[in-house]
């Protein structure tokens, strides 16, 4: 009481509180009105209800003291009025009433009246109670306001109050106005807490309650960001924040707010995902890879486990890029990206808690493809059995890639090679894993691309020349150092060119290297591959070319690798290169050597049967050196048989050696192939192919390969004048040896 | 019932303030003298005059409500009847007119409850004690403004 005077006499100091004071009865209102001004009250004075509520907004009293019991409108009812008008709901309103006035004390809470006291003469009384009014109804208004602006306060951060209380089932939860309309109710909806984890997805919501319990058991703080699908379907992001309330010693509840962070988690992941994921595909970026990699290395040495990274390259994307150009080339990496997650348990998001928890299988979370950069992506494998388990994932990669890809209004073949590196096995660290992987898929390249291949050791150790050679013949390519020489094949007896075949060679810097130093490499490293691709348009190109300065129209013959007649894309790449260049698909011819041919002749088949429909020549090189069982030839549509150089070379020298060659070509005959010598050197060789029914060559002693203009030269200044020594020497002689030519 | 009248010529608006303390007061032997000293306790200068005025007052007051008290007997209005002892109850304890104030109060009740038996009596005496206050308090012969 002290306190309360001490401090109310602080107040009155400032302006004495107003009273009205309304009584009927004159002697009362007297005494009262006596006792309170001495007092410190500033004492209005009105004689009953009707004068009281004319005169009150006038008078703007802070507090109204009413008697109970008064003629016309008493103070029940003057109280009721005073409460319906707009500025009183919140107005101290005292009600006196007579001793033992039980129903009065009643009447007046009903009435809205703020307090009742008992008429007495008691006036120090008095006057602390409406002291007391007064400090209650400042502490009342003042909480108003702070109620007010934290409600906006919250509104404006999109939280909202609750109120948890223990209880029987899932115990009684109360909401604030604004964490309903956080939740996307309104203020006159009722939600228990039922309702309330119904909004939290079923996957969710057992983890979320089993959390709540233990929460809850140890009366911890509560903090943590749930995902829920609003009343009105928005998925929203709520943090929910609460403390345990005591009673007691006891735990009996909750108290915290809810907040809708769903905006500044957007933000938040944004910016996360511009910062570990590649803009053009989505997949996860080097840095996040990095990231990943590196936890799963981590759960993988702990648990004891094997990993794997797979190195996936586009194996010829330069190619899309330079010729579709580079919307189209990042339109193909964009669906090349959708298969590749498809091929992997790619999960978008990594669980960050979750990896902590010993034991689990969190670490699958970190299972992703990204990309390096460029035409290079990297599958993140956290955890395989074996290598044959990321060979599997490896070989469904290969062959989700095997499909067309539809961009730039055409469809693309867009293979890829993969390197597998085994975690320990073939790395401890990243670096170490991330420098095998790239050995791996540089052996699966070289393997003739389109394939997979695990690091082993012995990749790693080849030589240094070596891999710097192969690594420039990688680039010999874009470079422009491949170039084709031309051979002429001669028809003896009109001593005529009727075609020519291709022999590559690459001029790196001054150096012309010849075939048989790079050729196996190529072979060996599926760079091969490429090479007769490039070697294909080039001479498409070249036909073109010869097509307009000389009328030429024969075919130019092109080897292929057989791996090459495996690839679904032979055929479109050849009717590519030829449409290209404006000339007939015979403009190419094809030699396969028999022993390739003979090795995959099941899958080598079909393609040469799409080959010969859309009119591209194939020729048998090197034949007579293969298989002697000859059945298949009957099944191939094959237009050329070449008699392989080494018999060629022992004509006239060993008497086998004519018995092959005149077995060949009789075989050719019967078959109605045509049959062409190869390694003519000497005027005897060609006199004696001539005799046994051979009449179309190649040779030096025709023509060395030839670069492009070089032939036109020689056609020009020896073929055309007639004025070579192997001209004239058969021929008109001999009318009747029999053309083995098919027309 | 014999009607005390001391002094017909006492004015209860006399210069010395009412003050109880004073020469032998005519109404001592009605007015109860603690409620009086609480009265004076309001007004403890003396400057503003406060007993008396009060007194006049509920000299006034009383002489309305005993007008209320016939008019209502005679219509049968318990209302106003229940009104009439309310007032005065309170307003005679307040200058310690305690004899009609307790009376006050117990019809007051009985009219809450509408308990019937011995209210007529009880509100005989009631106007018996109120004139004898009014006698009391005011100057002159008390019988000229007695209700009749």
């Amino acid at each position: 009481m002290n306190d309360a005077m001490s401090s109310d006499d602080a107040q009155s100091a400032e302006a004495p509180p107003r009273v009205l004071l309304v009584d009927d009865d004159d002697v009362n209102l007297m005494l009262t009105a006596t006792a309170l001004r001495e007092r410190g009250f500033e004492v209005i004075e009105a004689t009953g209800g009707e004068s009281a509520l004319e005169r009150v907004d006038e008078i703007a009293p802070d507090l109204i003291v009413l008697d109970a019991m008064m003629p016309g409108i008493d103070g029940f009812e003057t109280c009721h009025l005073l409460r319906h008008r707009a500025g009183y709901a919140q107005m101290p309103v005292l009600m006196l009433t007579g001793l033992d006035d039980d129903a009065s004390i009643d009447r007046a809470y009903r009435a809205g009246a703020t307090d009742f006291f008992v008429k007495s003469t008691q006036w120090s009384l008095l006057a602390g109670r409406l002291r007391y009014m007064l400090r209650a109804s400042r502490t009342r208004v003042e909480l108003e306001r702070s109620k007010f602006k934290l409600a906006r306060a919250q509104d404006l951060a999109r939280m909202g109050s609750f109120d948890w209380r223990r209880g029987d089932g899932v115990g009684h939860l109360w909401l604030s106005a604004e964490a309903l309309r956080v939740l996307g109710r309104s203020p006159a909806d009722k939600v228990d807490l039922r309702a309330l984890l119904r909004m939290v997805g079923r996957p969710q919501r057992r983890g979320l309650m089993r959390m709540l319990g233990e929460v809850v058991a140890h009366n911890a703080v509560l903090a943590t960001d749930v995902s829920v699908v609003l009343f009105d379907g928005r998925q929203r992001i709520i943090h929910v924040e609460a403390e345990a309330e005591f009673e007691h010693g006891h735990g009996v509840g909750y108290t915290g707010v809810f907040q809708d962070v769903t905006d500044r988690r957007v933000a938040e992941d944004r910016i996360r995902h511009l910062a570990n994921f590649d803009a053009l595909t989505g997949l996860p970026n080097r840095r996040q890879l990095i990231w990943r990699t590196e936890r799963a290395l981590e759960q993988a040495r702990r648990l004891n486990h094997n990993a794997a990274l797979l190195l996936i390259d586009l194996d010829r994307f330069k190619n899309i890029n330079d010729t579709l150009g580079h919307a189209a080339g990042d339109e193909l990496l964009m669906e090349v990206a959708r298969r590749l997650r498809a091929c992997v348990r790619h999960s978008e998001q990594v669980m960050d808690g979750a990896l902590e928890a010993a034991g689990s299988r969190s670490h699958r979370t970190l299972e992703a493809v990204g990309r390096l950069g460029g035409d290079e992506f990297v599958a993140l494998l956290p955890e395989v059995s074996d290598e044959a388990d990321a060979q599997r994932v490896a070989n469904r990669i290969l062959e989700s890639l095997r499909e067309p890809i539809f961009v730039a209004g055409q469809e693309c073949f867009c293979t890829a090679s993969v390197g597998i590196a085994m975690f320990p096995r073939d790395g401890l660290n990243l670096v170490d894993l991330m420098r095998n992987s790239d050995v791996a898929m540089y052996a699966a390249k070289s393997a003739g691309r389109n394939v997979a291949a695990a690091y082993s050791a012995h990749l790693g150790g080849r030589g240094r020349e070596k891999i710097e050679l192969e690594s420039h013949l990688h680039k010999a390519i874009e470079r422009d150092e491949l170039v084709l020489h031309y051979q002429p094949k001669i028809d003896v007896r009109t001593a005529k060119m009727v075609g020519v075949e291709a022999l590559m060679r690459w001029q790196r810097g001054n150096v012309l290297v010849p075939p048989g130093d790079f050729i196996p490499l190529a072979e060996e490293t599926g760079l091969i591959v490429p090479l007769s691709e490039w070697a294909v348009r080039e001479a498409a190109r070249q036909a073109r070319v010869w097509q307009q300065s000389f009328g030429f129209s024969d075919s130019i013959a092109v080897n292929l690798p057989s791996r090459l007649f495996e690839r679904s894309d032979l055929v479109e790449n050849i009717h590519q290169s030829v449409s290209a260049y404006g000339v007939p698909h015979k403009a190419i011819q094809l030699e396969i050597t028999e022993n390739n041919l003979m090795k995959d002749l099941h899958n080598v088949s079909l393609s040469l049967h799409r080959l010969n429909e859309i009119g591209v020549e194939i020729s048998i090189d090197d034949f007579g050196t293969g298989y002697s069982s000859l059945a298949y030839l009957t099944t191939l549509p094959i237009s050329e048989l070449k008699i392989d150089r080494s018999f060629v070379r022992d004509l006239g020298i060993t008497p086998q050696s004519s018995a092959v060659v005149s077995a060949i070509i009789a075989l050719a005959r019967s078959l109605g192939l045509r049959v062409i010598a190869e390694g003519v050197e000497s005027l005897r060789q060609m006199e004696v192919l001539h005799r046994l029914g051979c009449v179309v060559m190649q040779g030096f002693l025709f023509s060395r390969p030839l670069p492009p203009d070089d032939l036109e030269s020689w056609l020009h200044q020896t073929v055309l004048p007639r004025k070579a020594p192997w001209i004239g020497a058969v021929g008109e002689a001999d009318g009747s040896l029999p053309r083995l030519e098919r027309a | 019932m014999p009607m005390t009248c001391r002094s017909p010529t006492f004015c209860p608006l006399a210069e010395d303030g009412g003050r109880p303390g004073g020469a032998a007061p005519a109404w001592g032997a009605v007015l109860d003298s603690g409620a009086l000293a609480r009265l004076a306790e309001l007004d403890p200068k003396g400057q503003g005059g406060l007993v008396a005025r009060v007194l006049a007052t509920y000299t006034q007051s009383l002489v309305k409500l005993l007008d209320q008290l016939a008019a209502a007997r005679t219509a049968g209005d318990t209302n106003a009847l229940r009104h009439v002892a309310h007032t005065l109850k309170s307003s005679s304890a307040s200058v310690g007119a305690l004899q009609l104030s307790s009376l006050c109060a117990d019809i007051e009740r009985k009219v809450r409850e509408q308990q019937t038996d011995g209210l007529e009596a009880q509100l005989d005496e009631m106007w018996r004690e109120g004139a004898r206050v009014l006698s009391a308090l005011r100057p002159g012969p008390a019988g000229s403004q007695r209700p009749s």
